[in-house]
């Protein structure tokens, strides 16, 4: 019997486990995808071998390459970019750690308070959560990031809109800033040349401006993993959890399995309450069910898969909203092509934002050349020029929003990737009832029922709707003040990446499926730790931070409502992640 | 309906599909394989038929992705110039693109069987007329229900059709709906015979909320398979043109996977002057900190 069972080792899971673990817990961590331990004898880089869906490194599937993907069903055209393996979705995330903004929890009370989606609140403070930001941000840690061409050319953009800066790590109100990111500054030569062999760690230290975030880091060649520039949980989380003995005094280090897929939460009644008793997962390698219990449970499957295990386990679902409430930030995106230089794509795929509460926000996003041809055809409004699939929305932008492709992509790049810049449109969008998670009709895999993602994209609420308009404008008008000279709107299909709120915790018992502590509501004993947990889409602040800082708050709640013990968060001081003690355990652990 | 009428719409539909253009006079099966009449295809000659028929099928396809290839990233090629937008530059067929689809459905897309094999079954059997009117070709009437047996006994028992000729096969019927006349011409697949506005057009059928085609295929399903397999489409029509237009971006023709090295320059890398010397551990692109401020507090 183990004291706590983490499903899942990507954004959120990795966090309860070290906090637990530094507790002195027995902690086991089941993850159903790879570990690549050895970065640089498994990746390259390169886009394909990289990012390919269906057969790539990064990808939603087990280790083993020649094996199929884990098929998800979505019935619109659009597209859930989730990882399996040990970091999750982060092992391909830039790191941007901005907090979500105060107008989403349930004591805010500035005179915009109703622009939000009040329906659908934080069940608690700002404040309440404030310790817990400033823990994470401390361990991932958090820094203010470097800025490199493409930010200058979008900061130059963002001081013709009137806007001021942003100097605090609380938003505000409307103003633009470097991001906040989970990744180290440059140091040493990092930054300042491209000779590879003055990029050696710890001549350079920190952010080598290579531009390969969406592929992975494993940079400055030779550093420690604990010491890549970004934190991706498998940078950060993971090996502190791996370590927790040498870092954490009676600390106990979590055992970690990966190619573990949990196929069923099991459950016991027991003083007239139903509780987790512990979960059965499925070896991908040899097929071999197993099955252990634990004291507390875990989930930290991601937004998709949650709803899919409490589905196929059978748990209650009493008011209908397991998987209810899926927010995506409806994103869009928007091209500017300039004469000059841009910069794109060097340094981190992105390092500066513009945040405009209540609508939503931008940031600037490089890309290498294939998943630019991706973002700049996925689109819900047809082929530029051909057909406007019943869309094409004008604006500020040139001509009718639409796929930029063929001979008209080809054009556009012909001039240099570095002359393009790119905004990604990111939406305050609202908790919708029918955006969520089923039990696909398909067939079954060896891991059970499908999920299927359900988008209602073309009929969001008007705020919702109204706010990406607003937001789309804003992406045109900062590329021109750039100095663009041409804007290209896509009008993306959705691109389902910043994934929240599908087993949210909420004020009301009739539309959460988690209480405040995240634990939920129909089974004691089981907690949710991801991106799924949180009350909403934060505005639309990237969702890393707070899930970070909530699942740091969900383990200080499972250590005092199962395990007799204190909260430490505001007693104690945390330590970062990239601690030169993590370091060489890492190291006589092999890793 | 009668026999003549059943006969003049598996004509149609086969046609369309761009079997008859492989079949016959120039193609790829000879006529003679077709001889042996309908009835005794049953028996003896059927199994040995699907073995011809299945490397045409993969031709065919082949044929199809090209065309798609090349809508995603024109180049110096025929099929470039067919579609009416030729380039210098190089472009899907340079990138491999045509092979990295392949490879992809064939291999890679978990699409589950019970899905495959009714929408293989879809393609046999369905969408018997949809009142286009075809130009005719030079197959007899025998050699025709021959053809269509050996199709069905492949289609509907092959355990492992590969997904390309069901995506080929929807394609090119797209096509021959946007241009009937696309059902003759160079090339195999009538979808490659298009040019860009008609194949953006067949695109739009396929990602259009009301494709009638859509509602025709969704006939073919059980519930609730039925209602999945219309979004499935819709999704399809957006990932052929995204996943296209990727891959052809990408190192996919040039990665030795032996050595996880490049042997060459992608085309990805050439049309848009990414790295121009190669891969990098760095770049020296670091300007300083915006305002000169390396942190922020609260
Ligand atoms: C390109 C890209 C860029 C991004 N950039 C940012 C950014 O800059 N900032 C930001 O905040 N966010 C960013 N995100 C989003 C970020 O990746 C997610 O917020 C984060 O990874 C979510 O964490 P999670 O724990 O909810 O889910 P995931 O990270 O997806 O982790 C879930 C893990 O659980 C495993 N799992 C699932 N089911 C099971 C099971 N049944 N048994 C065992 N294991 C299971 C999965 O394999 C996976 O490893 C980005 C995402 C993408 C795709
Ligand atoms: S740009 Fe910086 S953070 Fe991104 S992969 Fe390269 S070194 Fe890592």
């Amino acid at each position: 019997m183990r004291d706590v069972i983490v499903i899942g080792a990507g954004g959120g899971g990795p966090v309860v486990a070290k906090e637990l673990a530094a507790r002195g817990l027995d902690v086991l961590v089941l993850e159903a995808g790879p570990r690549h331990a050895r970065p640089r004898e498994q990746w390259t880089s390169f886009e394909n071998d990289a990012n390919n869906p269906l057969s790539g490194y990064f990808r939603l599937g087990p280790t083993d390459r020649s094996k199929p993907a884990w098929f998800r069903e979505w019935s619109q055209n659009s597209f859930v970019w989730q990882l399996s393996g040990v970091g999750g979705t982060t092992q391909h995330f830039y790191g941007n750690y901005p907090r979500a903004y105060p107008g989403v929890f349930n004591d805010y009370d500035k005179p915009d308070r109703a622009e939000y989606d009040i329906n659908h609140r934080f069940p608690f403070s700002y404040g309440e959560l404030v310790p817990y930001f400033e823990w994470v941000e401390a361990t991932a840690p958090v820094m203010t990031a470097a800025m490199g061409t493409k930010e200058a050319v979008f900061f130059r953009g963002c001081e013709t809109l009137g806007l001021p800066v942003q100097t605090t790590k609380t938003t505000h109100g409307p103003s633009y800033r470097p991001q906040e990111n989970a990744i180290l500054q440059p140091g040493g030569n990092a930054g300042r040349t491209t000779d590879t062999n003055l990029l050696t760690y710890p001549n350079a230290t920190g952010c080598t401006f290579c531009g390969y975030c969406f592929q992975g880091c494993m940079r400055p060649v030779g550093a420690p993993r604990n010491q890549f520039a970004k934190r991706s949980t498998d940078n950060s989380y993971v090996p502190m959890a791996l370590t927790a003995d040498v870092w954490a005094p009676g600390g106990r280090p979590v055992e970690l399995i990966t190619d573990a897929y949990v196929t069923r939460i099991h459950t016991e009644r027991r003083a007239g309450a139903l509780r987790a008793s512990g979960v059965t997962w499925r070896d991908n390698v040899s097929g071999a069910e197993h099955r252990e219990d634990a004291k507390v449970v875990v989930m930290a499957g991601g937004c998709t898969e949650n709803p899919r295990l409490w589905f196929n386990s059978g748990l209650p679902n009493p008011n209908d909203w397991v998987g209810r409430g899926y927010t995506d930030h409806f994103f869009d995106w928007v091209i500017g092509s300039f004469d000059d230089y841009t910069g794109n794509p060097k340094g981190v795929g992105s390092s500066a934002r513009l945040d405009f509460p209540p609508y939503g926000g931008l940031e600037n996003v490089g890309l290498p050349p294939a998943l630019n041809a991706f973002a700049t055809t996925l689109s819900d409004s047809g082929i530029r020029g051909q057909y406007a699939n019943g869309r094409g929305p004008s604006g500020p932008w040139d001509g009718p929003a639409g796929r930029v492709m063929g001979p008209e992509l080809k054009e556009l790049v012909a001039g240099g990737l570095d002359r393009l810049l790119c905004v990604l449109v990111i939406t305050d969008d609202d908790v919708e009832a029918d955006n969520r998670v089923v039990t696909s009709a398909l067939p079954a895999d060896e891991n059970g029922p499908i999920p299927k993602v359900t988008f209602r994209h073309r009929s969001r609420t008007a705020r919702t709707t109204r706010n990406r308009e607003f937001m789309a404008g804003k992406a045109a008008q900062l590329l021109r003040g750039a100095g663009a000279k041409k804007v290209f709107r896509i009008d993306w299909a959705p691109l389902i990446l910043h994934v929240q709120s599908s087993m949210r915790m909420g004020e009301s018992e009739q539309n959460s499926v988690l209480d405040p502590n995240a634990e939920s509501r129909a089974v004691k004993g089981l907690f949710i730790a991801d991106n799924s947990a949180l009350a909403n889409g934060l505005g639309g602040p990237n969702p890393t931070l707070t899930t970070q800082a909530l699942a740091t708050r969900t383990a200080e709640k499972i250590f005092q409502l199962h395990f007799g013990g204190d909260p430490w968060v505001r007693a104690e001081s945390p330590v970062v992640s990239t601690d030169p003690r993590i370091s060489v355990r890492l190291g006589e652990l092999g890793l | 309906m009668s026999n003549s009428t059943v006969a003049l719409g598996r004509r149609a539909f086969l046609a369309r599909l761009g079997l008859l253009g492989a079949v016959g006079a120039g193609g790829l099966l000879s006529r003679g394989a077709l001889a042996a009449p309908a009835a005794n295809a049953q028996t003896d000659a059927l199994p040995g038929l699907v073995a011809l028929l299945r490397p045409v099928l993969a031709e065919l396809a082949r044929d199809t992705l090209n065309g798609l290839s090349v809508f995603a990233l024109p180049g110096p090629d025929p099929y470039s110039a067919a579609q009416g937008t030729p380039s210098d530059t190089p472009g899907a067929m340079e990138a491999r693109t045509t092979d990295f689809l392949i490879e992809a459905l064939d291999n890679f897309v978990p699409f589950p069987d019970q899905l495959a094999r009714p929408a293989g079954a879809a393609l046999a059997t369905g969408l018997a007329d949809t009142g286009i009117e075809l130009p005719g070709t030079d197959l007899l009437p025998g050699e025709l229900a021959t053809l269509d047996k050996a199709l069905a006994a492949l289609l509907e028992n092959d355990a492992t059709l590969p997904l390309s000729f069901p995506i080929s096969g929807l394609l090119n019927l797209l096509a021959t709906q946007v241009n009937p006349l696309a059902v003759n011409g160079p090339f195999l697949s009538p979808f490659a015979r298009l040019n860009y506005a008609e194949k953006a057009r067949a695109f739009e059928l396929l990602e259009g909320p009301d494709s009638d085609l859509v509602a025709l295929l969704d006939v073919q399903f059980p519930e609730p398979l039925k209602a999945s397999v219309s979004g499935l489409l819709k999704f399809v029509g957006g990932a052929l043109i995204e996943f296209a237009s990727f891959g052809s971006y990408t190192e996919y023709a040039v990665f030795d996977r032996g050595t996880r090295q490049l042997t060459g320059r992608p085309v990805g890398w050439q049309l848009t002057g990414y790295q121009p010397d190669g891969p990098v551990e760095g770049w020296d692109d670091f300007i300083g900190y915006y305002q000169g401020r390396t942190e922020v507090h609260d």
